[in-house]
């Protein structure tokens, strides 16, 4: 049991990881793309892209507080 | 939460080797409410005593005043406009603040009106989340125990327990979201009376029904904002210290697992020391990070308070 308990909660620390650097990367695709395409809206890209991100990052954050919860609430 | 496991996992005996979890909380948690650093009395049944982030905070704020209230005294006694000095430092936060996160979510009608709320946001809690980075307990600790051999329970000594961030602290965290939470409550009151504010929150025109759908998915995104800001700076500033710590107890678990003190070292020298040099590069990227995203999540929140086109 004990096998399965942290193998249960490695594994949402992981899927938390994996949803995560996917949204990131897919946001830091379109960043690198639109500034390649107009290097003179960086500053606007950057802007709108930094908000998601942002939003993105609380969510993951959000599940890792819930999985050290799992972990500390254990008894 | 954390400090209700620092004080399950206080009682067990020290003889029975390394426990890295229990280092590790106890080097990023607050210190004991039980024993707190200053005692004071209970008012309207809230104890006020001081713990070690409450030290921390004091600490802080007294720094951040100082240096701010010192700076801009300075320049408004000189002669010229030019600054010079500090005050160009000073000067570039402020402007960058100004310019790159007020003023786009604001406008520039609410800007000079908003502008040292969230400043004050974006550098208190730069200079909180920084100063756990800066180990000065950890030298102050070294000095005691080489030089000045205080007792175990003096101020001192007793001082050198606890977590140094005192932003990494839930509690510490809600308030400065609760403050948030206000501050967007009375922009939006400024701007468009108190009533129209909370019209503002669905958008009107829409069949009935649809409004037993929205307004409690509203009343939680509002709710769930501050939460959401609580969580990210608390949990990013507890992250980074425990992965630094448990990068560095791997010096102690090997030792103990190889009965010989030289293979910790090794294993120190070989991993734990470059890693956590390289997570603590990490940490400083994030502390500036993290201060700015409070600040500008801050700044729009309190735009779509203003901004409420529905």
């Amino acid at each position: 049991m004990e096998f399965l308990y942290i193998g249960g909660v490695a594994l949402g620390l992981g899927l938390v990881v994996l949803g995560a650097g996917l949204g990131i990367g897919r946001l830091a695709a379109g960043l690198a793309e639109g500034v390649s395409r107009q290097p003179g809206a960086t500053a606007q890209i950057t802007g709108a892209v930094n908000l998601p991100l942002f939003l993105l990052e609380g969510v993951a954050i959000l599940a890792e507080v819930f999985i050290l919860l799992v972990v500390l609430m254990r008894e | 939460m954390l400090q209700h496991a620092a004080q399950e996992h206080a009682p067990a005996p020290v003889s029975e080797g390394f426990d890295a979890g229990r280092v590790i909380i106890e080097h990023v948690s607050n210190t004991s409410v039980d024993h707190p650093l200053i005692h004071l009395p209970k008012v309207l049944g809230i104890d006020l005593s001081v713990t070690k982030h409450v030290l921390m905070l004091w600490i802080v704020a007294a720094v951040l005043a100082t240096i701010a209230i010192l700076t801009v005294r300075r320049f408004l006694r000189q002669e010229r406009l030019v600054p010079t000095g500090f005050m160009n430092a000073l000067e570039a936060v402020v402007l960058y603040v100004r310019d790159t996160i007020v003023e786009p979510n604001l406008g520039r009608k609410w800007t000079a009106s908003w502008t040292p709320f969230v400043l004050t946001l974006f550098l208190f809690i730069l200079f909180a989340n920084a100063v756990g980075l800066i180990p000065v307990f950890e030298v102050i600790g070294l000095i005691d125990r080489l030089v000045l051999h205080t007792a175990p329970d003096s101020f001192l000594n007793r001082m050198l327990h606890g977590g140094t961030t005192a932003t990494a602290n839930y509690n510490v965290t809600a308030g400065l979201a609760v403050i948030t939470f206000l501050a967007i409550i009375a922009a939006g009151t400024v701007a468009h009376g108190f009533v129209q504010h909370w019209k503002n929150l669905v958008p009107h025109g829409l069949a009935w029904p649809i409004y037993i759908l929205l307004i409690p998915i509203e009343i939680i995104g509002m709710l769930v904002r501050p939460f959401a800001l609580t969580m990210r700076l608390a949990a990013n500033m507890t992250g980074g210290h425990i992965a630094i710590l448990a990068m560095l107890s791997f010096v102690f678990l090997f030792a103990e697992m190889a009965g010989h003190a030289i293979v910790g070292i090794g294993v120190g020298l070989a991993v734990s020391v470059p890693l956590a040099v390289a997570i603590t590069t990490l940490e400083i990227i994030v502390v500036l990070v993290q201060a700015y995203v409070f600040a500008l999540l801050s700044a729009v929140f309190i735009g779509m308070a203003i901004h409420a086109h529905h």
